[in-house]
Formats: structure tokens, C-alpha cells, sequence
């Protein structure tokens, strides 16, 4: 039975299991909110079944249609590939369940083919080891993003959407140009074939440079991050939590790849660039978040702020900076999908989502205030939650690295979130000075909210079983273990 | 004001200066790559008698890199979704397209589809198969849409959606059967598959086809009461 379990190849089942799911919403919209909610369930078991095999068996490499790199594609899992999934997987099961009750039926219609080809682009990405394969996934995801953004009606959503798309498409190019570089230079788009390759000529330089830069576009990290606060904002609320926790953090791990195994390029000054670009990220995001007056915007500043910590990993290239920085892109991105929850619930509720006038929300609405609160703590990384354990990772790879300079960072970025959490959460107690209609918001939206901020916050007490699994095959060199 | 179009110029100045930089710099590195270019050519033409056809541009489209593929009418199933999920856009003029719009279009339908046919079959040898003829087919489909046609009702519902699926979809499942009977995911063995790669081009046109005239038409077909 277990020899069953095990040899069943999960790797290509997350793959077919989502498109087959998108095409069965597409093809059955009557019935489209119970197929979404049970290829959920399917995807995620299948994840488990992946984590599973590859706790048996270690890193799994699957030669599609049985060719091998270079003449065909493989998809390769490994410790970082399982954490990327399961973020995915996590932060999927809480959208769909907040999804079923969202959407109107003629919006739902249009919103479960796209989120579960969303789902599909995200794990082939997530499981790729071809480059040139990885920018179709990129394709796929940035597509059907766009599509997401525009479902929240209004010129905003129309005019935020096509802003999105014309960066996602100039960030694909970008990282095209790149490939065709270096698929001219070594012959072979296999991630594993052209590390061995590698070596420096212009060519790999401008490659490095072009699919940097578009990642980081695609990314969002500063200075690039022009486009992401209207994009996440507009958008309805489980789309945004799907941009904000999943969607920006794709293009950062096809970058990490390709500095941990292709270019190597971690130890030099451009490390040193990205880690300071990051850290600006902290700084100008929280100083932002804080100038807002609506919540969305608010919580999408946030987001530019939190991308900055996973760059602080870059020039200090340590395993433990590496881990941290996952730690941070797993609990951020929980945290962040349900504070999204928790502002599309407050939305729903007021008819708006001015900061000022969030009316005594404390006593209304108990279990969103508490779910925006619980993703607060791990947002600002106070322990218990995995926001500190991410970066308690982090800071201790500084002061080893002798760096402090980025632990100064992470304590600093730490003050402006609690400052502008501290600022919504006393609003949401007090009186507004006008009274606004109310709406109804389903429990199930409410639950789901809780349930996702419960888990940023129990990911502070399973840190040492998920290092482990993340370190598995590897991913971030074999230097002592973290 | 001044003051605004001042800034927007040194930003323009600055912006172009970095471009230039950028556009010099590659093409240093372009001019510095080696002439001789160690591509995939000599492996793709070794494995081509395993492939199950003999032109080598369908071989990698639909074989050695045949996930790439699959992953691209993904891609242009979710345009459609993106587009229909638009919706409201104002439909086209029903009104009479005038006789010779009318004559022509009777003329070049049939042409065009014996076209996207033939593009289909001679892919396995030659330049082709199913994106050009699948372009060739949406191209009558938008000459069709031009000259006044409309998809009666009747079939603009699930019958539509299925077209629609249907690429990606046998795709999908032929890929994963491959898997049921033994073999790798998309691992079609050699006696089969010549056979197998025209299915999935030949359901791959219709729907490329079919795909790309519903685009250009910008919103979902009025769909009849019945459904």
C-alpha cells in the first residue's frame, strides 16, 4: 500500500489535476463552485503525496515523455519545490473555501476556470527544470492574473489589469531574451545542465542582467514595485490574496533558482545591490503603508515592504539566510491571504474601506478582526508566529555573517508593521463619526479568514519539522545544515 | 506646469541615455557569441525516426517538447476566458455586408478550409500543422464573422465550450493515458505515435481555430434560452 502511495507520480498528477479542473469549471459553470472546491481537495491531498514521496525516496527528477534533457523536458522536485507547493496548496484550500461565498453566480462562472489554470501554471512553474519551459508557465500564471484582476468591475480594476499586463508581458520578454542567450551560448535549457556549463562571457552577463531585471519587474521589488498597489488592490478580494501571497512570489522563485544553481552569483556585489534593494523595499513600503487611508492599499504597501525581507537572503547566501528568507515567503504568504480575507469580509460589511471609519469592527465582526489580527503578529514577526521565525532565521544569519546592517533592517521594518497595524486595529474599536448601511457576510468567509491567520501563527511551533522538509535534495548547497 | 514638463524631459533624457547603454552593452555581448552554435539540431535529427514524424520542427513541438505545447493551449484557453469574462463588448453590425463581401467570403471559406487542412496533414513532414492551420481556419472564422454569419444559438453553449476545450483537453487525456498503459506521461510509443500526434493536431486546429474567431469577435456568443 505504501509502495503504491509511493510510486505514483505526483509530480505530473499536480500538474493534470488543475487544468483538468479548469476545463471542468469551463466546460460545468452550473456546478463549477463544487468541482472547484473538490479538485482543491484533490490538489492538495496530491501535494501531500509528493511531501510523502519525496520523504521516502529524496529529490525526484521525472523525464517527460520519457525524452531527458536536453532534447525534452524534465520537472524536477526538491525541498523547495515541496515548500512552494504546499504555500500554494495552503493559500489555495483557504481561497477556494472564501471563493465559494464570495462570488456572485455569474462572477463565479468566470472566476473558478481561471483560478484552477491559475493553480496549474503555478505548480508546473514550481516544478519546472527548463527554462524555457519556465517562461511559458510564466505565460500561463501572468495571463491568467490579468484575467483575475479585471473580474472586480469598474474602470480602476480595467485600468490596475491592463497596467499588470503590459509589466508581466515586458517581464516576460525580459527573461526570453534571456534564455535565448544562454540557450545560444551552452545548447541546453535544462536548469541542472546548464549549471555545469556555466561560465562567464558577456553573454551570460546580459542574460543575468535581462532575466533579473524581469523577474524582479514581475516580482515587484523596489524600485519596481509601481504597479502592485493599485493591481492588488483592485482586484476582488480572493484574487488579491492569490497576487499577494502566490503570484509575485513565482517570479521570485524561478530568480532564486537561477542564482542558487545557475549563475552561482550570490557571493558578489550583486547580491549586495539586491539585499539593499530589499531592504529600501522594508523601509519605503512600511513608511508607505503607513500614509495610507484605505485598508487595501494599506495591506498591498505591505506586501512591497515583506518582498523586501526575501531579498535580504541575497547577499548574505548562507543556508540559514536562505531558509529564513522560505520561512518568510510561507508565512507571508499565509498571513497575507487571509489579512486580503479579512479586508474583502470588512469591505463586504462597511461598503467601503476607509481606515478612518472602520466602526467599531471589534464588536462586529469578532472572528475577521481576530483573523486580521493573528496575520498582524506574524506579518510583524512576533513569536510565536512564522513571520519570527523567519526572521529570527534571517537575523541570525547577519550577525554570523557579520552584516549587521540588515539585522538593523528586519528590527526596523518590524516597528513601521506594528505601527501600521496598530493604526487599523485602533480604528476598528472605536466610533466612526458616520454610520454606514450593512451588509451580510457569510461565515464561511469569516472561518476562512481565521482559519488561514491560525496557520501563520502554528507555523512558529512546526519551524523544525518544516526546515527539514525544505532542506530536502539540498536546494540551498550543502554547507552545514541550518 | 513648466516645472512638470521640465522634470518629464530630463526623466525622458535620462531613460533614453539608459536604454542607449542597454542596447549598446548587448550588442557587445551578441557580436562577442560564438559563430558556431551548439544547438539541439544534431540530437532532435538522431531521436526524429522515434518521434513518429518526420519533420523535425513537429517532432519537438509535439513530442520532444510536447509539455511546452500542452502548457500553450493552456495559454490561449485562458485569453478566451479572459476575454469572455470581459464580456459586454459591443457586438458587431448584423446588417447585410454587401454583395461583394458576401460572394467573396463564399469563395474563400471552402478555399481557406481546404488550406487549414492540408496544413494540418502535411505537418508530419513538412512546414505546418496545427498552429497555422488552426491560424488559416480562424482566419475563415473572422472573414465568416465579417461578412454577417453568427453561431446560431443553439450550439453557443456547452457544445461551444467543449470546441473550445477540446485542445487542450484530448491533449490532457491522451498525455495521461500514455501514463495508464505503462508508459511516461506524454510518452507516445513509437508504432502509435504518428497516429497519436495528428489526433492531437487535428482536435488542436478546430480548437485554435474556433479559439482565435471567438476572440476576434471580443465577447461570448449570445447563448439561446434553453441553457
Amino acid at each position: 500500500m505504501t509502495g503504491d502511495i509511493v510510486g505514483i507520480p505526483w509530480i505530473v498528477v499536480l500538474i493534470v489535476l488543475p487544468l483538468t479542473g479548469g476545463m471542468a469549471c469551463f466546460l460545468f459553470p452550473t456546478i463549477s463552485k463544487s468541482l472547484g472546491l473538490i479538485f482543491a481537495l484533490a490538489i492538495f491531498t496530491a501535494v501531500v503525496g509528493l511531501g510523502w514521496q519525496l520523504v521516502e525516496q529524496g529529490a525526484q527528477r521525472y523525464a517527460i515523455g520519457g525524452w531527458g534533457a536536453s532534447l525534452g523536458i524534465d520537472l524536477y522536485a526538491d525541498g523547495l519545490s515541496l515548500l512552494m507547493l504546499v504555500t500554494a496548496a495552503l493559500v489555495g484550500l483557504g481561497v477556494s473555501v472564501y471563493s465559494g461565498a464570495y462570488f456572485s453566480r455569474e462572477k463565479a462562472k468566470h472566476f473558478w476556470p481561471l483560478w484552477l489554470l491559475l493553480w496549474a501554471a503555478l505548480n508546473a512553474l514550481f516544478l519546472s527544470a527548463d527554462i524555457f519551459n519556465l517562461y511559458v508557465t510564466l505565460e500561463l500564471l501572468g495571463l491568467a492574473a490579468v484575467a483575475l484582476i479585471a473580474l472586480a468591475d469598474g474602470a480602476d480594476a480595467l485600468n490596475s489589469a491592463m497596467r499588470y499586463l503590459l509589466v508581466s508581458l515586458l517581464g516576460s520578454l525580459f527573461y526570453l531574451l534571456g534564455v535565448a542567450l544562454l540557450y545560444h551560448s551552452f545548447g541546453s535549457l535544462d536548469i541542472a545542465i546548464l549549471a555545469q556549463r556555466m561560465e562567464p562571457t558577456p553573454a551570460v552577463w546580459s542574460a543575468v542582467g535581462l532575466m533579473s531585471a524581469g523577474l524582479l519587474l514581475k516580482t515587484a521589488l523596489f524600485p519596481m514595485h509601481f504597479w502592485l498597489p493599485a493591481a492588488h488592490a483592485c482586484a476582488p478580494a480572493p484574487v488579491s490574496a492569490l497576487l499577494s501571497a502566490l503570484v509575485v512570489k513565482a517570479s521570485f522563485y524561478i530568480l532564486l533558482r537561477l542564482w542558487l544553481e545557475v549563475f552561482a552569483l550570490t557571493d558578489t556585489s550583486l547580491g549586495q545591490l539586491l539585499g539593499l534593494l530589499g531592504a529600501t523595499a522594508v523601509l519605503w513600503g512600511g513608511i508607505q503603508a503607513l500614509r495610507q487611508t484605505r485598508l487595501k492599499l494599506l495591506i498591498a504597501y505591505s506586501t512591497v515592504a515583506q518582498l523586501g525581507y526575501l531579498f535580504l537572503a541575497f547577499p548574505l547566501g548562507t543556508n540559514i539566510a536562505w531558509k529564513g528568507a522560505c520561512y518568510m515567503l510561507l508565512s507571508h504568504a499565509i498571513a497575507k491571504a487571509a489579512m486580503f480575507m479579512a479586508a474583502g469580509n470588512i469591505l463586504r460589511f462597511c461598503g467601503h474601506d476607509r481606515i478612518a471609519d472602520l466602526d467599531r469592527i471589534a464588536q462586529r465582526l469578532p472572528l475577521t478582526l481576530t483573523a486580521f489580527a493573528l496575520a498582524g503578529v506574524s506579518i510583524m514577526g512576533l513569536p510565536p508566529s512564522g513571520g519570527f521565525i523567519g526572521k529570527w532565521l534571517l537575523l541570525e544569519a547577519s550577525m554570523s555573517a557579520g552584516q549587521w546592517w540588515w539585522a538593523v533592517i528586519l528590527i526596523l521594518g518590524g516597528l513601521l508593521a506594528a505601527a501600521y497595524f496598530f493604526r487599523v486595529i485602533g480604528y476598528a474599536f472605536t466610533r466612526a463619526g458616520l454610520t454606514h448601511e450593512v451588509g451580510v457576510v457569510p461565515a464561511r468567509m469569516e472561518w476562512a479568514a481565521l482559519v488561514l491567520a491560525l496557520a501563520a501563527i502554528l507555523l512558529g511551533f512546526i519551524s523544525p519539522a518544516a526546515l527539514e522538509l525544505m532542506g530536502i535534495g539540498t536546494p540551498f548547497g550543502g554547507e552545514r545544515a541550518g | 506646469m513648466t516645472d512638470n514638463r521640465k522634470t518629464g524631459k530630463a526623466l525622458r533624457l535620462l531613460l533614453v541615455s539608459l536604454l542607449c547603454a542597454i542596447a549598446a552593452w548587448l550588442g557587445y555581448a551578441v557580436l562577442g557569441l560564438s559563430l558556431s552554435h551548439v544547438g539541439l539540431g544534431q540530437l532532435v535529427g538522431a531521436n526524429l525516426e522515434a518521434s513518429g514524424v518526420s519533420h523535425p520542427v513537429t517532432a519537438v513541438l509535439l513530442n520532444f517538447r510536447g509539455y511546452d505545447t500542452l502548457l500553450e493551449m493552456g495559454v490561449l484557453l485562458v485569453a478566451l476566458l479572459g476575454v469572455w469574462s470581459l464580456g459586454g463588448m459591443p457586438d458587431y453590425d448584423e446588417s447585410s455586408p454587401g454583395p461583394v463581401l458576401d460572394i467573396l467570403s463564399r469563395l474563400l471559406i471552402p478555399m481557406l478550409m481546404l488550406v487549414a487542412g492540408y496544413l494540418l496533414w502535411v505537418g508530419a513532414h513538412a512546414p505546418g500543422g496545427a498552429f497555422q492551420a488552426g491560424s488559416v481556419l480562424g482566419a475563415a472564422g473572422v472573414l465568416m464573422m465579417l461578412a454577417g454569419w453568427r453561431l446560431d444559438s443553439r450550439f453557443a453553449g456547452l457544445l461551444l465550450r467543449v470546441v473550445m476545450v477540446s485542445g487542450l483537453g484530448v491533449f490532457v487525456m491522451v498525455s495521461t493515458a500514455m501514463l495508464l498503459i505503462g508508459n511516461g506521461f506524454l510518452e507516445f510509443s513509437p508504432p502509435m505515435a504518428g497516429e497519436l500526434i495528428l489526433l492531437i493536431e487535428a482536435v488542436a486546429t478546430m480548437s485554435i481555430g474556433a479559439t482565435l474567431a471567438a476572440l476576434f469577435l471580443g465577447s461570448r456568443p449570445a447563448v439561446g434560452p434553453d441553457k
